[in-house]
């Protein structure tokens, strides 16, 4: 530190300083006629200026500057050095952003880690009555509530439409302390009338005017006083990019709250916990409910590690990452060794400069900084690179609309982990891909007899290597492939290609009474049944894949009296569902459609008939539902449908008639079945829906495309595993062309000798392509056995019945490494077989 | 090129004669290597050579203190001076060099 100091302020006068003492030191000596020998001055001062010199950093500018200077000259083997390694760097830091965006990111609230989700009861949401309860326990700072899966209506004034709405605690804002981008957060005292609009709903349908604050917009048919913008950035409790579009105070009175609340500062969250018991308690006496709120409490932080740790979806998502930064890591390693193939044949063109450089007596250990250096500077000009094509990743996924029905935006932003991690990769990348060259080519030059190393065993053990990584990375894509292949073809037990499905919002205000409902549903069934080239026309409560309602509850069995503990996901739909969706059924009939019997109607599926029903025939059989007093007769079997994934496994299901459920939800799915195209009949349909409720929000898709959620992680998993997988085999595919085009300019001469004594040239192109053929066979031999063992565990992300030990999927991989690596070496071989012996002779 | 007859010093003796030389108060460089000479009575002779540079390193490693005074004939000269650091310096280099120079006594005392 002191020397440092030193060096940096008194560096400038130390010069002028050692003269002037040793003229001081001369002179004494000549006045008292000192024996002392003179030393020589010139050496003092050198000397001198050596210690104050920092010799390493000034050594190291010149290897820079150096360096930078000899990449200049193999502008090839720069560019493609860069390119391979800013590809291995881009994509990672790339898989990293999003591991960091989903797994570890914060919530827009100010000090995110005193911030925690509250659960009591074993359910995520809770009436409004509970979360006053706990605020007024006084056991936390703060205490607000949001429900953040509301659909509103927005008329533009134009249409109407639905859009994503949180309901929120009106102390949301302040407690929370979120940053506000125009304007300001709702406040306590407002009114109920107020909404903060999401920045990408306020850009995209409001044209991103600043003057929006203040003015009213319609929501549910009622004026909403704009009071402020959210941020761009901004990232909610849930996380995962969720972002919905308007922020309202809680308008429904039946709205349930997500809780979160504001530790107290020093409240650890096991005091918060015990504290939340506490609370439950009390709870269970003041408003008892048919559960305890005392049981099933979870305190979870909002972000961060803690959150992974408490929460087992975390932790599958973490996994997945972990899982692609592993193989995204091995693709860095093939473009790092690939680099090192480049290099090492560079050192040993440069044998003559270093072998110089030596004998005039350098260090050997300098000789390797240098070439280190130079190392670097490429690995840093990957990074740069990388950073680029990351920024262009990021850019592009934050564009992409995701096929999903949920507004998600992620925010991949450059920050310093990331940074962080990109420059730590640079720094293996340096290592790996310059320590070995570098090394080897300063040990070569110090024993120059060693010169001939015709074989190049070094650099085939490189490509061999890579080759083996590559099939490894390979197998993981060709399975997520296989895995997306393989979901594509399961099926969801429903037609997708032909069925429109619309998603209607009715007005909550005006259409509180059940018969009202009930007389839009009959009313929009009839419209949409005019439209042309419609066959089949259904409304339903949910469609599969969107929402999966289950019940767990006892049945009681009319005939033989047992009461059956049964699970099962339940949908309420009108009688036509059967036939517009294309599901089977297998016994019985639909829903009657006298709907002033007493007896209530139910259609089971098989596996719900299977699991429950086994001991005698289930079609006609009566049971009580609970506690209720009605029976309810089983008149038809139907094939099952998938629920909520399309790998899931056959779910009991129970569908009761939709006019004869007490429906409480003013929001309603119909489906179409089309004998055209269903994609051109959308403007149709809406047009329809409109006819029966002009304020209805209104949202018309494919089926196809609205269940696109089923098939996101198998396409996702394809996408970015395949798209890794290809990478890694091109990068492999360049060092193995690499290497064979520089084994064969080097033997030149002796392809020359073997053609002059009269060789085939077809001889000489099968001995290259079998060398060719011998490194790919050795790197797909050790590639099969790591990636044998290797794949395992990718098992839990796979749909069931895709084993990752499948022989097809290593047969398949093996051919590809197999054609696309003699592909490469097609080139050189050619190139061999058309060597001129008489040009090769007078060569070198 | 050591044709001396006084003895070469070892490596790091040096710095511990000269920061025993500056104990008694500031010195320059020439009355360093005088004192050393004389205080060894005459049986070492300091070269500038290894003096100055010996010098530059304790100051860069703050053992001692450097500053530009008059001399006893008016001349300009640079006086050094022991630290606090120094003083720490000192006397461990002098607890090392006792029983350095202990042990090898014992050892030339005997036989093998």
């Amino acid at each position: 530190m002191h020397r440092l100091f030193l060096k940096l302020f008194r560096r400038r006068s130390m010069e002028r300083d050692v003269a002037a003492e040793l003229a001081f030191h001369q002179a004494m000596a000549a006045a008292q006629g000192n024996p002392i020998p003179m030393g020589n001055a010139t050496v003092i001062q050198e000397e001198a200026r050596d210690l104050w010199r920092f010799t390493f950093v000034e050594n190291l500018w010149r290897d820079v500057v150096y360096g930078a200077r000899s990449l200049r000259r193999s502008p090839a083997l720069a560019a493609t050095a860069v390119l391979s390694l800013g590809l291995g760097i881009g994509i990672n830091t790339g898989i990293f952003s999003l591991a960091v965006e989903f797994l570890l990111s914060e919530p827009s609230v100010t000090n995110a880690r005193s911030v925690v989700s509250v659960r009591m009861g074993g359910s995520s949401h809770a009436k409004k009555e509970v979360v006053e309860f706990v605020r007024a326990s006084g056991l936390f700072q703060d205490v607000v509530g949001e429900n953040e899966e509301a659909y509103i209506n927005w008329n533009d004034g134009a249409e109407t439409r639905q859009i994503f709405a949180v309901q929120l605690t009106k102390n949301y804002f302040t407690a929370l302390g979120v940053p506000i981008a125009h304007g300001r957060g709702i406040l306590p005292q407002d009114p109920d009338e107020v909404v903060v609009l999401g920045n990408r709903f306020w850009r995209t349908r409001l044209r991103g005017d600043p003057a929006v604050v203040g003015r009213a917009i319609r929501l549910e048919g009622r004026p909403y006083i704009v009071v402020g913008i959210l941020p761009a950035d901004y990232r909610s409790l849930i996380g995962f990019g969720y972002s919905p579009d308007v922020y309202v105070p809680r308008y429904l009175d039946d709205t349930i709250l997500a809780l979160y609340a504001r530790l107290k500062p020093g409240m650890t969250m096991g005091q918060a916990r015990a504290g939340v018991a506490a609370v439950a308690q009390r709870l269970d006496q003041a408003m008892p409910e048919a559960f305890r709120y005392a049981e099933g409490i979870q305190v979870v932080a909002v972000g961060g590690f803690d959150r992974i740790k408490s929460e087992t979806e975390m932790q599958t998502v973490g996994l997945f990452f972990a899982m692609l930064l592993i193989v995204a890591g091995l693709v860095l390693t093939i473009a790092c060794v690939n680099v090192a193939g480049l290099l090492l044949a560079r050192g040993s063109a440069r044998r003559q400069e270093l072998a110089v450089r030596l004998s005039l007596g350098a260090g050997s250990g300098r000789l390797v900084q240098q070439l280190l250096v130079e190392t670097a500077l490429l690995a840093f000009a990957g990074v740069a690179f990388g950073l680029m094509l990351r920024q262009g990743m990021a850019a592009a996924v934050e564009q992409v609309q995701l096929p999903l029905p949920l507004p998600i935006r992620l925010h991949l932003t450059l920050d310093w982990r990331v940074t962080l991690y990109a420059i730590l990769l640079a720094g293996f990348a340096a290592v790996v891909c310059g320590l070995v060259p570098a090394c080897r080519s300063v040990r070569q030059s110090i024993a120059p007899n060693l010169r001939r190393e015709g074989r190049m065993r070094l650099q085939r053990g490189l490509v061999v290597g890579e080759l083996a990584l590559s099939l490894i990375v390979l197998t993981a894509g060709v399975l997520f492939l296989r895995n997306l292949w393989r979901s594509n073809a399961i099926s969801p037990g429903f037609d997708i290609r032909h069925t429109i499905y619309a998603d209607v919002n009715l007005p909550p205000q005006e259409y509180k009474d059940l018969a009202r409902k009930r007389l839009y549903i009959g009313q929009a069934l009839r419209e949409l049944k005019a439209l042309p080239g419609i066959e089949s026309v259904a409304g339903a409560r949910v469609i599969p894949f969107n929402a999966g309602d289950r019940f767990m509850t006892g049945l009681k069995l009319a005939d033989t009296g047992k009461t059956v503990r049964a699970f099962f996901y339940w949908n309420a739909v009108t009688p036509e569902y059967f036939r517009a969706m294309g599901i089977r059924i297998a016994r019985g009939q639909t829903f009657p459609d006298d709907t002033d019997a007493v007896t209530r109607t139910v259609i089971v599926n098989r596996t719900f008939a299977q699991r429950y029903l086994t001991d005698r025939d289930p079609l006609g059989r009566t049971f009580l539902w609970g506690d209720a007093k009605t029976p309810y007769a089983i008149v038809g079997i139907v094939d099952g449908t998938k629920n909520l994934s399309i790998g899931e496994d056959p779910q009991p299901q129970l569908y009761e008639d939709l006019a004869r459920i007490d429906n409480d939800r003013t929001r309603i799915a119909f489906v179409l079945r089309s004998a055209t195209l269903p994609g051109t009949q959308l403007q149709a349909v809406r047009a329809a829906l409109r006819r029966a409720e002009p304020n209805a929000g209104l949202e018309v898709a494919t089926l196809y495309s609205s269940i696109g959620l089923a098939f996101l992680p198998s396409q996702v998993g394809a996408a970015l595993l395949g798209g890794i997988g290809m990478l890694g085999l091109m990068l492999a595919v360049i060092g193995l062309y690499g290497v064979m085009a520089y084994s064969v300019s080097r033997r030149t001469r002796e392809i020359g000798v073997r053609l002059a004594l009269g060789a085939d040239r077809r001889d000489i192109a099968r001995l290259v392509l079998a060398s060719a053929a011998k490194l790919i066979l050795i790197g797909s031999a050790a590639g099969l056995l790591c990636a044998f063992f290797l794949v395992k565990p990718l098992a839990m992300f796979l749909v069931p019945g895709l084993r990752p030990h499948d022989p097809l999927t290593f047969a398949a991989v093996a051919a590809l490494l197999a054609l696309t690596g003699l592909a490469a070496a097609w080139g050189p071989a050619r190139r061999a077989a058309s060597v001129d012996p008489m040009i090769s002779l007078r060569y070198e | 090129m050591a044709k001396s007859d006084s003895p070469m010093l070892l490596q790091g003796t040096l710095d511990l004669l000269i920061l025993h030389a500056l104990q008694r108060g500031p010195l320059h460089g020439y009355s360093i290597a005088q004192t050393i000479h004389v205080l060894s009575d005459e049986a070492l002779k300091v070269e500038e050579g290894s003096l100055y540079p010996a010098l530059y390193r304790l100051e860069l490693d703050g053992a001692i203190a450097a500053q530009w005074g008059v001399s006893e004939n008016n001349r300009k000269a640079k006086y050094y001076e022991i630290t606090k650091r120094g003083k720490k310096l000192l006397s461990a280099e002098q607890e090392t060099w006792n029983r350095l120079s202990v042990g090898v006594q014992r050892v030339l005392a005997r036989q093998p």
